[in-house]
């Protein structure tokens, strides 16, 4: 016959309530914990991946902005440079315009001072020649020759005298 | 006109006339009037070079070397 001791079944059932004790008021409030930390931790994860995900968009965001502005940039310096080429090309032209109007003034001046150089040279050249033939008509002039001069032209102005003269009768006529 | 009504005509010469020069402009001026009513005075002006200036009342005959040199050289100009 099998004889149980008393103290091993004591044991057991202390055992039993150390366990049951050991449930309740041990294990339960550490998995409690277990689960309250492991859902903060969660919660932290979450959290996290929030602001990752927040800072990926912002990153995303700032990377299409940087973008835009690099695109912006572009279009401003393309729009800088067509203006810097009509600037550049209506300096040229207004350069090229008054470098003509210069050399046309130039020409024109250079044009008045030598007709003007001309006209005075014509004047001296009529002078000198009719001084040069008046001293030649004066060394050649004799008293025959004066006689011929004297005949002859007054001639001519007698006749155109009477002819005046005729014609200023024909009309009192 | 002078006192006597003889209008004087006037000579100017480059040289001192002749005597048969001075017939000749008289014998020239008897065609437009009459010689009986003038005075003749003579006047020598150099500048003249050649020919003859007559003022004759109003009028100025003027037959010079220097005046046709002068249209010559307006001509010119």
């Amino acid at each position: 016959m099998i004889s149980i001791d008393r103290s091993i079944i004591f044991q057991i059932i202390n055992f039993l309530v150390l366990v049951a004790l050991l449930f309740r008021f041990l294990f339960k409030p550490v998995v409690q914990a277990l689960d309250k930390r492991s859902n903060h931790i969660r919660e932290e994860m979450e959290k996290i991946e929030k602001e990752k995900k927040a800072a990926e968009e912002m990153r995303l965001k700032y990377e299409e902005e940087s973008k835009n502005i690099h695109i912006k940039f572009q279009e401003m310096q393309e729009i800088a440079n067509q203006e810097a080429v009509k600037i550049k090309s209506k300096i040229i032209d207004e350069a090229y315009q008054e470098s003509e109007k210069i050399k046309q003034t130039a020409e024109e001046k250079a044009r008045i001072e030598i007709d003007k150089l001309y006209s005075e040279l014509k004047l001296d050249i009529i002078d000198i020649s009719t001084e040069m033939a008046a001293k030649l008509l004066r060394e050649r002039i004799d008293i025959s020759k004066q006689d011929q001069l004297i005949e002859q032209l007054l001639e001519e102005a007698i006749d155109k005298i009477e002819i005046k003269s005729d014609v200023q009768y024909g009309q009192q006529q | 006109m002078d006192s006597s009504n003889k209008e004087i005509v006037k000579f100017i010469t480059p040289f001192p006339m002749t005597e048969s020069q001075k017939n000749m402009v008289k014998s020239k001026l008897s065609r437009i009037g009459n010689i009986d009513q003038m005075i003749f005075q003579e006047e020598v002006d150099p500048s003249l070079i050649g020919g003859i200036i007559i003022i004759f009342g109003e009028m100025l005959i003027d037959c010079s070397l220097r005046t046709q040199l002068d249209k010559m050289k307006e001509g010119m100009i």
